[in-house]
């Protein structure tokens, strides 16, 4: 009878959660109406729901292989980390524990396909498995299985042994490989971003530094320890370099450092105020802006390493924050002020064909593009009393949707590879922090630092790990 | 000590007095080598004769005088200050700074002889006193004080980099200031409120610093004199929100670079 009502319950909100997908943006904070006229503001499919209600996975908790303390921690982090993932994904059903049956379920043995494809559960997939740690290594063995698959029911990958180093990163990192593989392999094609990382600056030393994360939010370090101020961190497309400004040797200027080992290289000195690296999709180029040679910022393009610096726009306005297109490289979004107030921009990569997108005044900011190039996600504070909110505006109907709302300001969008999330800072709890949500801005937005103002987000690409 | 012993010293010191005396009286003795025997009687040697003048006696600073010299039956002339050995005959160019006296002296077997010229030198009266330059505003004071005082910010509009008119009659002071002062190099930073983008303000805040450059440039300052920076929003002077801390931080702050 209580599972029965918990059932009814989960399908009332399930169906709930697909009437806010088609949701219209609506009154902003006690001002004006949404405007006719141009004002296209409708729902946009991301493509985040498929799936949602297609596959369920049951995700019943891998045993710990030894009665020790370590190993029973370990596999309660790997239990944590694997559901997070999982969930976070934005692809999968996960059922609730509740309904599982009771038992332990380490081997195939354990696994009595019935219980967990009968109406309560309706899995369509298992996920199970064991842990040990001895000799300094942390081992998860896991299976995934297809219980509508008679005769292929292990999937492989990702079914395999994870071996990574007997400690809670390792835990994580088995736990964020395993989930990574769950996800190409049902999650609907695309990779998982488990071990992708993001890149934030913070002032919780005192002064703002670049950190890199995790993009769960655990892992935290530090890139640089300036004692400066360096602001906007830009990965590489590899996940290997980020780009950032710092005005540690006086004017702002562009650094490039490895995350890997910290080492720098060199981006030849632009003069002038230099700030705002974005890199091209091959990684071959950095579009920043740069007020070198005259009076106000441009746009400007260079190899990597600052040489060869070419001038995109030409305008006595403030032309600042590129973003490629991801999926061409041919295709720059920017912000500019050449019409009275920051408005977004978006041009050829030569600098030519430049046309504003977005017409409805206020003042816009720091575009982001999709990694499939259709979106552009953006923060937009409609008039000069209220927030700044994200937006995300559709190329190929000119429309554009409200992504936050009511929760204080909310800047710098950023995309994980997959398309399927998006980072941001928010100050919906005070300070500003780094959240992350689903890119059709449903559901809770995970808050990832805890500590210190946190700004200015960068999702990396996939880093294989 | 006696009195008899003291006797006794008393006699000791005198014959050591007396012996040493007896030894210096010995030496003295051996000494002294006989006088030469004197030279035969022969005609003494004539004397010596010199004579010094100098053309014209009196001259203005800067011009020359003529020392002309004659000497007889010397050996060796001397002409003092400054020319030292000269032929018996003879005349030189002097150029003496002040007045002075010269001495020839003319020495020979004879004996010796001595003549003097004097040259008097006319010193111009010294120019009138360079009239003092202007005394620097207030030269106790240091450029890193007078700088902050006499260059101040100056304010923009929300999302606006144009001059506003009271910003232009600052900027108008801080250039009078600046080509006054006219070694001095300085910094123009641009900032912003905390309201748009960090980024854009980054950018905003370069265009409010060049804007205030270019119009200093207009007023005569020149431009290699001026360093431009932007903080964006990084650097508020206030931190509240509203609207009356947002104006105090949209502003262009001018520092003394020394």
């Amino acid at each position: 009878m209580k599972r029965l009502l918990i059932l009814g319950l989960t399908i009332v909100l399930l169906i709930c959660s697909r009437g806010l997908y088609a949701r219209v943006a609506g009154v902003e904070r006690g001002l004006k109406p949404a405007t006719t006229g141009t004002v296209q503001q409708s729902q946009i499919d991301i493509g985040i729901n498929k799936g949602i209600l297609g596959v369920k996975i049951a995700v019943p908790e891998f045993q710990p292989a030894a009665t020790d303390e370590k190993t029973a921690a370990l596999t309660t982090l790997f239990n944590q980390v694997l559901w997070n993932d999982l969930e976070y994904s934005g692809v999968l059903t996960l059922v609730s524990r509740s309904f599982y049956p009771l038992g332990k379920f380490v081997n195939p043995g354990d696994i009595t396909v019935d219980n967990w494809t009968a109406p309560a559960v309706d899995a369509q997939f298992i996920s199970f498995g064991s842990i040990r740690v001895d000799g300094g290594r942390f081992s998860a063995e896991a299976r995934l299985w297809d219980l509508k698959n008679p005769q292929n029911r292990e999937v492989k990958p990702p079914s395999a042994l994870y071996r990574t180093e007997d400690s809670e990163d390792g835990a994580r990192l088995a736990a964020h490989r395993f989930a990574d593989g769950i996800i190409e392999a049902i999650g609907g094609g695309l990779k998982g971003i488990a071990r992708t990382k993001i890149a934030f600056v913070s002032d919780r030393s005192g002064s703002k530094e670049i950190y890199v994360m995790d993009y769960d939010g655990n892992g935290v370090h530090p890139l640089t320890s300036y004692k400066s101020i360096t602001l906007t961190p830009a990965w590489s497309p590899d996940g290997e370099k980020i780009a950032f400004t710092t005005y540690r040797s006086g004017k702002p200027d562009i650094e490039i450092l490895s995350r890997v080992d910290l080492r720098p290289y060199t981006f030849q000195r632009a003069g002038g105020t230099t700030t705002t690296p974005a890199w091209s999709p091959d990684g071959g180029k950095i579009a920043f802006a740069t007020s070198r040679d005259g009076s106000d910022m441009e746009i400007y393009v260079a190899d990597w390493n600052g040489r060869n610096m070419r001038r995109l726009t030409v305008n006595k306005a403030v032309d600042i924050s590129p973003a490629w297109n991801p999926k061409t490289g041919n295709q720059i979004a920017f912000v500019s002020n050449r019409d009275g107030t920051p408005q977004l921009y978006i041009m050829d990569a030569e600098g030519t064909n430049v046309q504003r997108i977005i017409e409805d005044g206020g003042s816009v900011s720091n575009p982001a593009w999709s990694p499939d190039g259709q979106r552009i996600a953006f923060q937009w504070q409609k008039s000069r009393t209220s927030y700044f909110d994200i937006y995300m505006y559709d190329l190929a109907t000119g429309k554009y949707v409200q992504l936050t709302r009511d929760a204080g300001d909310n800047e710098r969008p950023t995309w994980s590879p997959d398309g399927r999330h998006l980072a941001f800072e928010s100050t919906r709890r005070g300070a500003s922090h780094i959240y992350s949500m689903l890119a059709n801005g449903e559901g809770e937005a995970r808050q990832l630092t805890q500590t210190g103002k946190n700004t200015a987000p960068a999702w990396s690409g996939y880093i294989d790990n | 000590m006696t009195v008899s012993g003291r006797t006794k010293i008393a006699v000791l010191l005198v014959l050591v007095s007396v012996l040493l005396a007896a030894s210096c009286k010995k030496k003295v003795a051996v000494a002294p080598t006989p006088p030469p025997p004197l030279p035969p009687a022969a005609p003494p040697p004539p004397a010596p004769t010199i004579t010094l003048r100098a053309q014209p006696a009196t001259i203005d600073r800067g011009q020359a005088a003529t020392l002309q010299w004659e000497a007889r039956n010397a050996a060796n002339v001397q002409i003092e200050p400054g020319l030292g050995a000269v032929a018996a005959t003879g005349n030189r160019a002097v150029n003496p700074p002040a007045s002075v006296t010269y001495t020839a002296k003319a020495t020979g077997p004879g004996g010796e002889a001595t003549d003097t010229a004097r040259v008097t030198v006319n010193i111009p009266p010294p120019p009138p006193p360079p009239t003092p330059p202007r005394p620097p505003i207030t030269p106790v004071v240091r450029m890193d004080d007078l700088f902050p005082q006499n260059v101040l910010d100056v304010f923009f509009d929300y999302d606006k980099a144009d001059i506003r008119s009271d910003a232009m009659s600052q900027l108008q002071k801080n250039a009078a200031f600046l080509r006054q002062n006219g070694n001095v190099r300085f910094t123009i930073e641009g900032h912003c409120d905390e309201r748009g983008s960090a980024e854009y303000n980054l950018g905003l805040g370069d265009r409010r610093a060049n804007a205030a450059k270019e119009f200093l440039v207009q007023q005569g300052i020149q431009a290699s004199r001026i360093n431009v920076i932007s903080y964006g929003e990084e650097k508020p002077v206030c931190r509240e929100q509203n609207e009356d801390c947002y104006m105090r931080n949209r502003r262009a702050h001018f520092t003394y670079n020394p």
